[in-house]
């Protein structure tokens, strides 16, 4: 009964025959803050650099901080339970907006509002950057060679969308 | 009129793609690869605009940025760009400049006879007076006779674009240099990016005729297109130099449509490793008599229209020289069939030049100049005088007064250029670490030595960072050597005016009136004479000027210095520098998650900072004075459902969680029951009230702090401060639940029905949740969490759930409690109910005011510590006539309480800051007067008394009295309900 609603619910699509932007949905969100060895017999092995991510048990595991992880799993995931008095958590699946930019041109649009190196030698799949676009913080997660979501706090993320479109509008149809 | 020819042949001009634009509405035509500049003198617009000051007729002088002259207004709203900068295309639009009704035929133009007065520093002698303002007066007159190109009030509808960008290598300048530094550093694999302002990449390379050279640029550039690691951007100006190699770059992109997201231009931010500054030199004008006219160009300049542009004079040309550059010039006009004339300010000129131009039939005359120039509105005849004196008709008069290596860049970080006297010229004064000079700019013209430079930069660049290459090989080919004998001064006086300046109309006479006048230092001379001040920033007039003043002054150049330089190099648009960042992009919008829930419901909106917030609701009215009294009423009798979401919300995790706490707020957390909330006070550091809200005990080790909507970040950011830096030993963790969890109020007498309506399941009785209770309930799988905190003095609740089930639990809500007429109310209803209970918020939490001002000195613990306990006891901040917070009734009926009123007790005169002010303001619906809250001097301890409020504004003055601030329901038996 209580649905769930999308910050992008009434975004408007962007369509592009070279570049997809929208809203990868269907995510749960877990920040765990505590020692890794602590974390990862139950996690599976975490990323050892800040600004790196790993995939295990088919979660995405993303070290934030010398001692803070974000744990990105299916909507449904469990693993709070599992984690409940190892370390301290905190739900955060709703308070961020995850947008997907995929294609060729993706790290062209994304150059256009992050001061970030994004050439595909430099942030290379498997990094993230905790930056910030359109005057908000974001996560950047370059997933694969071509393709980036973009985690934005769901208050800010019509904005970040709508900025991020009108930056692709040159490969829009 | 006409001194230019476009010839037969010849050119890098695209003769095969005829352009068609028009120049101050006529069309006109010419060929893709011409500049606006080169299409004009082809079309034998030689006289194209008139001066800044003087309205004198003026012409095209160079062939590059330097332009001074030749500026026009493109399309409808971008004024000032130099024609020689400007890509011919089809359909471009030029207007003429500060001409009127043509540049040909100028009214105006009579400000050339009042000339004698308009000497340097005559504006501010002239009109300082009669009287004390008069300048004022003025002012908008004499700034609407001068100027150049004016802008426009119309919205730009180009699009401007920005973007970041990192390389190891950045070159400037793709001259020989640049070309042989960008491909030396590319061949090493690093990523190369290689920029250069013209539409084609080659430098001085593009005005020669030799095929070898040509060949030699296109191989390199060849190569250099085949390196993937090798970026290069032609029309691309590197505008300036920052710290860290930050350097800021304008692309100008060939084609735009703003509709389909093609920027017309972008602004990039690059970060480059290391750079190399192939950014050439810029060749210099001799000053004398009339050299102002139309007709009188720079020698390289007629040089480069001839070969790139196949645009030569009709018959005869000029030259006058202090240099052997001039008479590449000379030679191939010669060769191209006209009769060139050439004085030389040298008595001794190399053997191999006079044999050549003896071979070619040239006039020569060693040791001579030119004395003045004829001819109207184009030059016709030149006087030369020296060794030699003549008299000769021409249609160009060609100039060269040496070469200026372009330090601009160079000198953005802050390294004055210094003066080479063999050069006769300033070169850059050293470099910052990782920067490099290749070529011209470092005062070694030749092309040979181009090469060369730009192979040895090239390959220390990229050995920075561990990497060798290999060299660039030259074309054949033997560099001669650069002999310049300055000439600053006319060597013969003329009639007319010498320009040293010619954009901003700066004669050599006005630099003598600076000097007399005790203006020496080149930046008092700059000002006082606007030398150097124009779109062109003196990139030809700076050095002449320089050189007279110390000439002047008798002290050698070098003392003399520069003005500094400072980014950008060339006009750019303001349009660029914002980029996207207009209109609705301007700034980022935040949305609750009932937005659209909001919306449906029927809000208004408002911002409120970056909020889009429900200010209030179509059921109560169509505008915001009569919707909030109905929305009031309604929470007041009955129950209404409002969007909190906004408010900050925190979570606090940890062992020391609670000592934490205890810490920050002025009153005591560390024993808080778990399911109980607490409202709470924290201090800044000095004393002074930072923010308040309820915080909630969900469990030993772990709290729900919320604050203000305006204070959330703040708040955040203070707590991860102090964790961070302060108290270290505290296991405490902090994340922001803004975005995470929603909320709204359900507020009003029958606000626990409605609660009970919407969680069936739930014991939401006073025994179960009592005032400032916490109840976690799941409801449909959902945990939402039932805080019992009134915020309007009513019985109320807020409740909280993950942001993306708020738009349904909000429909909920409006239809299981319909049958108790629950309605939403907006912010304005929120944030009157709030004033006749007396709560304080945003307006009275300024940062200024302390936990006594605000009444609230009695929460502060005695025993505790915490943040800003000793600092908010000096004396005075104690003081007991501190302007502290009081209720006010207005006692006029007919008018009303405006926010920001002064005070003033009823016997002051109305005059000055008053006594205090209103913070806050609203009609209430209990007691049917306008009411308020406000800071008072002495607060309380009037109570009863009448005061006026003043709204000078206005010119309004209301009677009312002070009275507490608790309108209502002050034993709360309401919110205990």
């Amino acid at each position: 009964m209580l649905d769930r609603r999308s910050a992008l619910a009434s975004a408007k699509p962007y369509v592009s025959s070279v570049l997809q932007i929208g809203e990868a949905r269907g995510f749960s969100l877990l920040q765990v803050a505590g020692p890794a060895k602590a974390i990862s017999p139950i996690t599976g092995k975490l990323p050892t650099k800040v600004g790196t991510a790993l995939q295990a048990q088919g979660r995405t595991l993303m070290r934030t901080g010398e001692t803070q992880f974000w744990i990105i799993g299916s909507e449904n995931d469990a693993i709070a339970t599992k984690l409940d008095g190892v370390a301290i958590l905190t739900p955060l699946s709703h308070s961020r907006t995850r947008i997907f930019i995929e294609g060729a041109p993706a790290r062209d649009v994304l150059s256009k509002g992050l001061p970030l190196d994004f050439h595909p030698t430099v942030f290379k799949p498997g990094m993230f950057a905790m930056t910030g676009l359109h005057h908000t913080p974001v996560l950047v997660h370059c997933v694969n060679e071509n393709r980036f979501e973009i985690y934005a706090l769901r208050t800010f993320a019509l904005s970040v969308y709508d900025w991020l479109t009108d930056a692709a509008l040159e490969f829009a149809e | 009129m006409t001194a230019f020819r476009r010839l037969e042949k010849g050119g890098r001009i695209d003769r095969g793609k005829p352009v068609t634009f028009t120049f101050d509405g006529k069309p006109l035509s010419g060929f893709a690869g011409d500049t606006l500049a080169s299409a004009l003198l082809a079309n034998g617009k030689t006289l194209t605009s008139r001066s800044f000051k003087y309205h004198r007729p003026r012409g095209i002088v160079s062939a590059g940025v330097e332009e001074p002259n030749g500026l026009f207004t493109i399309g409808k709203n971008e004024p000032n760009i130099p024609a020689t900068t400007v890509d011919l295309t089809d359909g471009l639009a030029v207007q003429s400049q500060n001409a009127w009704p043509s540049p040909d035929f100028d009214l105006m133009a009579v400000n050339s006879l009042l000339s004698p007065l308009f000497q340097s520093g005559f504006y501010y002698k002239t009109f300082m007076g009669p009287f004390k303002k008069s300048w004022m007066f003025y002012e908008p007159f004499i700034r609407r006779a001068a100027g150049l190109g004016k802008g426009s009030y119309e919205k730009d509808s180009d699009r401007y674009d920005t973007a970041h960008e990192f390389c190891d290598v950045l070159v400037v300048g793709s001259g020989p240099a640049g070309l042989a530094a960008a491909l030396t550093a590319g061949r090493s694999g690093a990523r190369v990016v290689l920029v250069e302002q013209d539409s084609e990449f080659g430098g001085q390379l593009l005005s020669e005729r030799t095929a070898d050279l040509e060949a030699w640029r296109k191989v390199q550039l060849a190569e250099l297109a085949s390196l993937s690691n090798v970026k290069i951007r032609a029309r691309t100006t590197a505008q300036g130099l920052y710290d860290d190699n930050f350097v800021v770059l304008l692309q100008r992109h060939e084609e735009s449509d703003a509709a389909k997201g093609k920027p017309r231009q972008t602004l990039i931010s690059l970060r480059a490793k290391s750079i190399i500054f192939a950014t050439g030199a810029l060749e210099r004008p001799l000053v004398f008599s009339n050299n102002d006219r139309p007709g009188v160009m720079l020698a390289s300049a007629v040089r480069t229209y001839l070969n790139r542009f196949a645009v030569a004079p009709l018959k005869r040309a000029v030259i006058v020289t202090n240099n052997d550059t001039a008479y590449l010039t000379a030679f191939d006009l010669a060769e191209a069939g006209i009769a060139v004339t050439m004085a030389d300010h040298r008595k001794v000129i190399p053997s191999d030049l006079l044999s050549k131009a003896a071979m070619l039939g040239m006039a020569m005359f060693p040791g001579t100049g030119v004395a003045d120039v004829e001819g109207a509105k184009q030059v016709s005849r030149v006087q030369l005088a020296g060794a030699h004196s003549a008299s000769i008709e021409c249609d160009v008069l060609a100039m060269s007064g040496g070469w200026s290596p372009a330090v601009h860049l160079t000198s953005h970080g802050g390294i004055k250029p210094i003066y080479d006297e063999k050069l006769a010229a300033f070169v850059p004064g050293g470099f910052a670490a990782a920067h490099f000079g290749a070529g011209a700019v470092m005062g070694r013209f030749g092309t040979q030595a181009a090469i060369k430079d730009g192979n040895d930069m090239g390959a220390r660049a990229v050995a920075d960072f561990g990497k060798t290459t290999k060299p660039v090989a030259p074309p054949e080919g033997k560099d001669r050597a650069y002999h310049i004998l300055p000439v600053w001064l006319p060597a013969v006086a003329g009639k007319g005016k010498a320009f040293v300046d010619v954009q901003s109309d700066v004669t050599v006479k006005d630099i003598r009136t600076a000097h007399q006048e005790g203006y020496v230092s080149v930046e008092h001379l700059k000002r006082y004479t606007t030398l150097g001040m124009g779109t062109d920033q003196g990139k030809t007039s700076n050095i002449n000027a320089i050189a007279i003043m110390a000439g002047l002054r008798e002290v050698p150049i070098m003392q003399a210095g520069t003005t500094t330089f400072r980014p950008p190099y060339t006009g750019l648009a303001v349009g660029a520098i914002a980029g996207r960042t207009i209109g609705h992009h301007f700034r980022p919008y935040r949305l609750s998650p009932l937005h659209d829930a909001n919306k449906a419901s029927g809000a208004t909106f408002i911002e409120a900072g970056l909020w889009m917030r429900a200010w209030y609701y179509a059921w109560a009215g169509n505008s915001p004075e009569t919707a909030y009294i109905r929305e009031m009423e309604l929470v007041r009798k009955g129950v209404g459902l409002a969007d909190v979401s906004t408010l900050g919300k925190i979570d606090v995790q940890g062992p020391d969680a609670a000592e934490f706490l205890n810490r920050v707020y002025v009153n005591g957390f560390a024993k808080l029951p778990v399911g109980k909330a607490r409202y709470g006070v924290m201090l800044n550091d000095d004393g002074v009230v930072l923010d308040d809200g309820t915080t909630t005990r969900i469990s030993d080790t772990q709290f729900y702090l919320t604050t203000t909507t305006a204070q959330a970040g703040e708040v955040m950011s203070w707590l991860e401060y102090l964790l961070q830096v302060h108290w270290t030993d505290l296991k405490v963790h902090v994340t922001s639940l803004t975005d995470e969890w929603a909320g709204m109020a359900v507020s009003g007498p029958k606000s626990r029905e409605a609660l009970q309506l919407a969680f069936p399941a739930a014991d939401v009785s006073t025994g179960n949740l009592p005032y400032m209770g916490c109840l976690e309930v799941n409801f449909d799988g959902v945990p939402i969490r039932l805080l019992r905190l009134s915020f309007s003095g009513e019985l109320a609740y807020e409740v909280h759930c993950p942001a993306d089930h708020a738009h349904a639990l909000w429909e909920h809500f409006l239809n299981v409690a319909a049958p108790l007429g629950i309605k939403p109310y907006g912010l304005e209803a929120l944030a009157s109910l709030r004033i006749e209970k007396g709560h304080v918020a945003g307006l009275e939490l300024d940062h200024r005011n302390t936990l006594d001002d605000l009444g609230l000195g009695k929460m502060a613990g005695k025993e505790k510590a915490y943040i800003g306990k000793e600092l908010r006891l000096r004396e005075n901040l104690q003081a007991p006539e501190r302007w502290s917070l009081v209720g006010i009734e207005l006692m006029e009926e007919g008018k009303k309480l405006r926010g920001g009123s002064i005070l003033f007790s009823a016997s002051d005169e109305i005059k000055g800051h008053g006594r205090g002010y209103i913070t806050s303001v609203t009609w209430s619906t209990e007691l049917n007067k306008f009411i308020a809250l406000g800071l008072y001097q002495g607060g309380l301890k009037h109570e009863g008394e009448d005061i006026i409020c003043a709204f000078p504004l206005k010119n309004e003055q209301m009677k009312a009295r002070i009275v507490s601030p608790h309108f209502i329901d002050r034993e709360g038996a309401r919110l205990n309900a």
